[in-house]
Parts: C-alpha cells; structure tokens; sequence
C-alpha cells in the first residue's frame, strides 16, 4: 500500500490511460445509430442572409435534417446571455448585450459564424450537402478594428446599439491618480498592444447529443470545461427545459485554457438536431473552424502611463483600454477588458494611487471570452512595460527600478488602490531569489560570448502579482463501498491538469488511505449537485478545499464511531496517520476498521446508520488569493536577422501550499510556454477590409514548438501562506501567461538598447524586430 | 469501396477503406483505434503519428489505400503483454504529459527518434520533435523524458 502526503510529486493516475491510447475524448465516443452534423459557417464578416435554399441540399443522399436561423426563430429558442461579472457601465446604465443565438438568424456578423447545420449519416454526406447548400448573402461592411469600430461613421453592427458601443469601465482613485501625475517629477506613457491571440487546445471542441423521446431527456456528452454553468444556459436560457432534464458530462478533454468554457451554440443546435432526428448527433470541429469560431483572447490596445519621483519612487499608475469583444458579449466577454485587466494593474508594487479606465466595442470578429489568465496577463504586461520603458528613457537601471518600489512584507495584509487584497507574500524575497537563480555573476561573460557571434544578449525580470477567479463554490462528494473502495466527485473540472491525482492525493492524505484506493469522478452533473468547472486557477482553492473540507466532515464522524468502539469519550479521540486514538487509555483504531464498521448496524453508535460516512459538502471561497512570483529571461538576439532566441528562463512563484510539485512544475512550464508564445509567435490577424481571418491554420498561426523553448529553471516560495483558505494554496494556472510576457519582451529591448530600440509591439517576429533595429539606427 | 489488407499491431486485417478516407480516420473508424488522435487539418500537429513500416509517419498524409500491405503500429500496440514500452513509463515518470491528446503520436514520434538515434542530446530531441505540437507542457518534461526512455532503451 501507498502511503502519500501533500506535497509529494505523486506521479498521475490518468497517465495509465492517455500513455496507452485509452484516453476517451469526444471523438473517441460512438453511439448506436450516430448521425453526423456539419456546421455551414459565413464565409463574410458582416452579410444579411438573404436566403437559404436547403431543398436540394436535403435531397442529397443521406442528408436528414437542415437547421437554420429561420427553424430557429419558429421554435422559439431563447437567447444566451452574457455572464460576465461586470454588467453596468460607468454611469450605472447597463452594458449594452445584443441578443446571441445558438447561430445567426438574418444577420452573419464574423466570418465562421454558424448560419446553418447539415446533419446526415455520414460525416462525409454532411460535409457534401453543407457544401452544397445555397445560401444568398447580401455583403455589408465590416469593422474589426475596435478603435476604429468606435469611432464616428464606422459600419454598424447593431440597429440599436449606437457606436458599437458595449461598455465602459473605470476603477481606481482617478483625481487622486491625476493628483499624482500633476505633481510628479517625471511622466512617462506608452502606447502598447496586447495582441489578439487563441488558446488552440490541441482537442478541438464537439460534442454528442442525444434524446430519449420516452423521458424526454437529453444528453450532451461535450468538449467543455464547465458542465454546470453551460447547462443551466443550454437547457433554461435556449430549449427552455427544467435543468434536470439535460444531463451533461465531459469525457477526457484535450486542453481548454479558457476556449472550452462558454456556452457555444453548436452544441445546442445539435440537442435540437438530436430531437428532430431521434438519433444521437455528433460534431467534430475542424482545426479550421476552430481557429474560426473559438474564442480569442487578450486584444487590447491601451496607453499606459508612470508617474515617478526623481529617485525613482513610484507615484500613481494609470492605464486605459479599448477592447473589442466580437459581435457578441459570450458568456463573459465584457469582463477581462474592464474588470479582469483593471484588478491586478501594478503588480506587486507599491502604487499609492492607479487608476484604469476602458472602453469595449463590438466588432466584426470571432468572441473573446477569458485565455488562459483573462485580464491579469495584459495587466502585468502593461506594467511591467512601462516601468522598463522608464527605466530606459529616465536613465534608472531596470533591475533596480524594479526591486525599491516593491510592496514589502511589513506593508501587509493591504487593499491595494486597485481594491485587491493582498494578505501575504514577501515580494522582495522572491525577487532576490530570482535574481540569485540566475547567476548574474555570470552574465557579463555571456554576453561577450554572444557578441563574438555578432549576435546582442539581454536580460529582463519581471514580478508579477495576480489573482484567482473562477466560481466561488465548489462540492465534494466521497462514497465508500463495501469493497473498500472510495470515490471522490468533484465539481471542478480537469482538462489536463490532474484533478484525478491532486485531488485524491489531498483526500487520502487527510483520511490516512491508500491513494490508489480512490476513483475519482469529474464533469458530470449527475455525480455532483453543483460545480464550477475549470477556469480561473480554481481548482485547489476551491476544489481543493471542498475535498479537504469533506474529509475532515468524514474523520469528525469516524471519531464517533471510533468511540463507540473503544468505549470512549469522543473528546478524547485524536485522528493522527489514518487512526482514532484514545489519548487517555492509548486505545487506537485504524480509519480502515472505522470504515468497515460504518457499514454494520451493530458496531455503530444510536444515532448512525451503515453507509454514514458517505459525505457530501459545498466548500465558498470568501475571498480570492493572490499567486504571486517573479519570472525572468535572458534572450539573445540576431541583428542580422531579428530572430529571437530564449536562451534562459527562470521563476520563482508563491503559489501557497504547493501540494504536488510535478503538477505544478507542469502548470509553470505550460504557462510560460503560452507567455512566450504570445510574446515572440503567436497573433490573430484579421484582414482590415474584409474582415477575413488571415491566421486561420496552423501555418499562419505560429505555436510554439519544441525548439522555441529553453530550459526553464523553476522554484516556489512558500515561506508567505495565506490564512484565506485551509489548504493554504493560492493558485497556478496562470502565472507563466503573466511573468513570460514581460521577462522575453523586456529582456529583448535590452538587449537591443544600445541600437536605440525602446518599444516593439507583440509578437516579436524576426521581421518586427529587424524593422525596429533598422529604423532606431 | 476497395477493400484493403494490413498488418496493424502485429495482427493482420482487412477492412473497406473510403477512396478519399485519410489513414487516422480509417484506424480510428474502421478498427476502432482511438489512441491515434486528430488535432488539424494541415498536417501541422502531430497527434496522428504512428509507424508505418518502421517510420514514423503522420497518419493524416497518408489515404488508407496507401497502406494496403503496410505493417503498422499505433499507441496501443506499443505496449508488450502489459508491459509498457520504456517511453511510455519515461512519459509517465517526467510528468510528460497533461491533457494527454498530443500523448500517443508524441510517444510515436519519440521511439523512433531513440531508436535511429541511440545518444539523443536535448537538441537533438527538440529538432526531432519540432512536428509534433504540445499546448500543454511547455515540452521541457517531454524532453527528458525523451532522454530517460532513449537511455532505457539502449537497455
Ligand atoms: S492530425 Fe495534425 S498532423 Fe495529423
Ligand atoms: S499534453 Fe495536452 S497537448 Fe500535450
């Protein structure tokens, strides 16, 4: 028997399954009698559908069913509305929401958005008859600039949404910051661009519908990282069924990032296809369509703006946005570009006074809804850009500009101006402990040794200060069987990060069992009363805490029975290594024969009936935590040519508790493997006139490989816990989208500062760079 | 439809194969070999590697009918009697893998590369993995696990 504790580096559970090709994703599943849908997509940004012939489309062989905005309409299907947690404007109206459905009804307004569903026997016959279908589009203007989207004349999108206009967003002490900004010795402000990008999961979405005419039950078996939330808008907001009557489940999911969180409309198309057709319907994107119709993210184009004193003492920071969304407000679109950028703005540094203030439009383009980090990547990009960009322009040495106007320990617990509470973490000391990793004694030499190739070396650090979000609840479920067997539902959701080993590692942890012992069930609305899914870097925080909360619900009770077995007193039993103990007599008794006994009426005290261990809980987060850390990089750069190459990266994040390193390590390694991807690879482009999606593959949308990465140092720090919850975690999904941004590009402006370079916009291409390089000189 | 023959994983079959049927879609349709994954449309990922007569190739840039009379070997035929290859238990012991979609045609990919080449640096490993996608990993852990199952191959 394996005995585990937290913070052991168990290696996973599910590895057996996905190393031997057994893994079940979407695709993986077939039912009997599967039919097969096609979603027909606007190839325009903005058309009036005119009108759709689907009579010959439906003659050809095998085709059963054609759905289109118009059956849409005629069903009374409801709309899907925005979630997003930012729901008014500055003046309290509220935000402006056109109404989404499952797909357009008269009006395509980006390119890829589903205007029709072929179902047929084959995946080939719908292909064929999507192909086939006639479809008259009257071509409008587009618009997928959001700056330009919002400026006066620019084509509109909605009849009754003026100006493109969805929102705006300010939070902060604006008089205080302007205040500040009056009276400060020095000014500086950067117009910076974070670029659109795309999660790509390497699964792309689908999913399986199914009807069953007798219960008039569904089933959606899904590609989704949010089984509850998206019910609740498929069954009460679109078919206008009770919840209970969709069951909804995600098998194993290939990668999610925050892609595979909304409510899409494909998969409500195909619950009514599955309806109409009585048999089960699958659909499968194709990479194409994915890069399409996924949700984007990121895409913020935003004037930054440091006010300092002449020792370099930070005064007020204040940054404002615009932000397009697509046509659409999605599930939280709004958010990230208002709420999600402004709450971690400045990091972790000593602000006395922030102010952040944007503007979001719709445009012409694919839904952004969160990537991975959802707002606090761009923050920590937009302020660690621009004090870089100060230390530059003022003369400061970046290093230590940095390093004296971090928060210290003794500053804490604060709210920052931003109105974030920061309980723990001890920012310099991660900082130094950055810095030391990476051997600076060593650099100068590295850099001559890069200079003999004719080829610059440079050097950024990058703290950074973010926080967790994501559904506040989460529910913990764990059953015995008399096989002694043990199995833990949870709410929350994996799509690659290890639920099935983290997870049960906390519960035998706390009970002292065998971790093999525990099954581990996950994305299913049957198995568990509520759940948050996946997003926000939740799932230990508040998944975590639900097993652990559960657990100790399940030793409270076996201590009774341990009493009544020892023919003790209750308050004597002490729960230590998987035993009940009488502290008095030193009488003990192992949580396997308490198990045992909660099954036999007999050996159990008046009040429990067998099966009582059995234990659900609902564990509510009061306040989110703050994952915190410091990345940095050191890039070399090939005048010549402008190609970039990471040479060495390291990090050093405050995560909390970590409860399993290897997982961890995973997350970091992954995130920064994302960061680097947005700041040197990675853009969505769309074409300015057209409004055409010029990214829309694996050619044309560069992700990294395995060449493009270093090797990645990594350490935690956990010297600074947080009493916000009992796990003592903080979160780690999404540090690395925040710390590697920042480290590479900083890190590639020095190394070219002796050109003159200041400033380049992500991505950093060859082509970019050798552009800056050649006009500084 | 033509009918095609093969060997796949050890075991001969023949089954009917669509004229423009990829050979991903006929191992996971027509024999219900689901390791073998779909992740594009370009033959940009990798997902889809496996061997074909000893190479490893990507199945999406083959149409079935090429592989009439091939011997082919997938993710699920890499393990022998239970036992799992070397570079799968490398791939489990580095934590290799999260999602597990890139997984099979990562592994796919890797065996060969150890195999043709015994003394594998981590270079080397980069430069022979630079078809195969990872979202997940950041490929670093890939990397050495790649390295610890070439070793444990060499025996
Ligand atoms: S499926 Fe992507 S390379 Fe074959
Ligand atoms: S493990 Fe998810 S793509 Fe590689």
């Amino acid at each position: 028997m394996e005995k585990f504790g937290i913070g052991q580096g168990i290696r996973r559970h599910e590895d057996f399954r996905f190393l031997s090709g057994k893994g079940t994703y979407i695709d993986d599943i077939t039912h009997d009698g599967m039919v097969h849908a096609v979603v027909v997509r606007s190839p325009h940004a903005h058309a009036k559908i005119v009108a759709i012939e689907a009579q010959s489309a439906m003659a050809m062989p095998g085709v059963l069913l054609i759905v289109t905005g118009e059956d849409w309409t005629r069903e009374g299907f409801g709309t899907m509305p925005t979630k997003s947690a930012v729901q008014k404007k500055i003046d309290g109206t509220p935000l402006n929401q056109p109404p989404r459905h499952a797909l357009a009804i008269d009006t395509a307004r980006y390119v890829g958005e589903p205007v029709a569903l072929v179902v047929a026997e084959t995946e080939m016959q719908a292909v064929d008859a999507a192909e086939a279908l006639d479809i008259d589009y009257d071509e409008l203007d587009a618009v997928v600039d959001p700056v330009k989207a919002l400026a006066p004349g620019a084509p509109q999108l909605w009849d009754d949404i003026p100006g493109n206009f969805c929102l705006d967003f300010e939070l902060g002490d604006k008089d205080g910051t302007q205040a500040a900004f009056a009276s400060a010795d020095h000014v500086v402000s950067l117009a910076i661009e974070n670029n659109r990008v795309t999660a790509v999961p390497l699964e792309t979405r689908g999913a399986i519908a199914s009807y069953d005419p007798e219960t008039e039950n569904y089933l959606l078996e899904n590609a989704t990282q949010n089984v509850h939330a998206n019910r609740a808008t498929f069954a009460g907001d679109v078919l206008n069924i009770p919840e209970e009557q969709l069951h909804h489940i995600a098998p194993d999911v290939g990668g999610g990032f925050g892609a595979k969180n909304s409510a899409y409309g494909e998969p409500a198309l195909i619950l009514y296809a599955a309806k109409r057709t009585g048999r089960p319907v699958k659909w499968i994107n194709q990479r194409g369509e994915s890069f399409l119709s996924d949700t984007h993210g990121r895409g913020q184009l935003s004037t930054v703006e440091l006010a300092l004193d002449k020792d370099g003492t930070f005064r007020a920071l204040r940054t404002s946005t615009i932000g397009g969304i697509g046509c659409y407000c999605w599930t939280v679109g709004p958010f990230t570009p208002s709420g999600g950028a402004a709450r971690t703005q400045g990091g972790p540094y000593n602000f006395p006074a922030m102010y952040y203030s944007s503007k979001v439009a719709f445009t012409n383009t694919a839904p952004m809804d969160p990537y991975r980090g959802a707002g606090r990547p761009e923050a920590s990009f937009q302020t660690e850009r621009i004090i870089d960009y100060a230390a530059r322009t003022l003369g400061f040495d970046p290093v230590e500009l940095r390093r004296r106007n971090l928060m210290t320990p003794d500053m804490l617990p604060r709210k920052t101006p931003m109105g974030l509470d920061v309980d723990s973490g001890n920012f310099p000391e991660v900082f130094d402990r950055t810095l030391a990793m990476s051997d600076r004694a060593g650099y100068r030499a590295r850099v001559a040794a890069s200079a003999e190739k004719g080829i610059r070396r440079g050097f950024a650090i990058a703290p950074y200060m973010e926080c967790t979000g994501g559904g506040p609840k989460e529910f913990a479920g764990v059953d015995f069987g008399r096989d002694g067997t043990v199995t833990l539902r949870v709410g929350s959701q994996s799509t690659g990060m290890g639920h099935e080993t983290s997870m049960p590692q906390i519960l035998a942890a706390e009970l002292g069992i065998d971790f093999d012992r525990v099954t581990y069930v996950q994305g299913d609305t049957e198995a568990t009363p509520i759940g948050g899914g996946h997003g926000g870097s939740r799932n230990l925080e508040v998944g975590g805490n639900a097993v652990l909360q559960a657990a100790r619900e399940i030793t409270a009770k076996g201590k009774r029975i341990a009493a009544h077995l020892l023919n003790s007193n209750e308050d004597d039993i002490d729960f230590a290594d998987g035993a009940f103990k009488d502290v008095k007599t030193g009488q003990s008794i192992a949580m396997d024969d308490v198990i045992e006994a909660s099954f036999e009426t007999g050996r159990l005290p008046e009040a429990m009936d067998p099966g009582c261990l059995d234990t659900g809980t609902v564990y509510e987060r009061e306040i989110i935590t703050i994952p915190n850390g410091c990345h940095a990089a050191e890039v070399e750069v090939d005048p010549e040519t402008g190609a970039v190459r990471v040479e060495r990266f390291w990090a050093v994040d405050d995560f909390g508790k970590i409860i399993n390193p290897l997982l961890a390590d995973g997350q970091v390694m992954g995130g920064v493997a994302q960061g680097l991807g947005q700041a040197l690879l990675e853009e969505i482009v769309y074409d300015e006139d057209s409004g055409q999606l010029l990214t829309g593959s694996l050619m044309d949308y560069a992700l990294p490989r395995a060449d493009d990465l270093p090797e990645m140092k990594i350490a935690y720090f956990e010297d600074a816990p947080t009493a916000k919850n009992p796990l003592g975690v903080k979160g780690a999904g999404e540090a690395g989208c925040c710390g590697a941004p920042p480290a590479i590009v900083n890190a590639v402006i020095d190394a070219l500062a002796p050109d003159g370079v200041r400033h380049i916009e992500m991505p950093l291409t060859p082509e970019k760079v050798w552009r800056a390089i050649a006009s500084a000189r | 439809m033509p009918t095609i023959s093969l060997t796949v994983n050890g075991k001969p079959v023949s089954a009917e194969a669509d004229t423009r049927q990829l050979l991903s879609v006929f191992l996971r349709e027509q024999l219900g070999l689901t390791g073998t994954h779909i992740g594009c449309d370009t033959s940009q990922c990798g997902v889809c590697v496996i061997h074909v007569d000893g190479k490893a190739v990507k199945s999406c840039t083959m149409l079935a009918l090429q592989a009439d009379g091939a011997d082919v070997t997938t993710i699920e035929g890499l393990a022998s009697e239970g036992e799992m290859h070397p570079m799968q238990e490398a791939f489990r012991d580095h934590h290799a893998l999260q999602c597990g979609f890139c997984t099979p045609g990562m592994v796919m990919m890797s065996v060969v590369l150890a195999r043709d080449n015994p003394d594998l640096d981590d270079d080397a490993i980069r430069h022979g993995l630079e078809g195969n996608l990872c979202r997940c990993t950041g490929y670093q852990n890939i990397i050495h696990a790649v390295r610890a199952g070439a070793k444990a191959m060499k025996g």
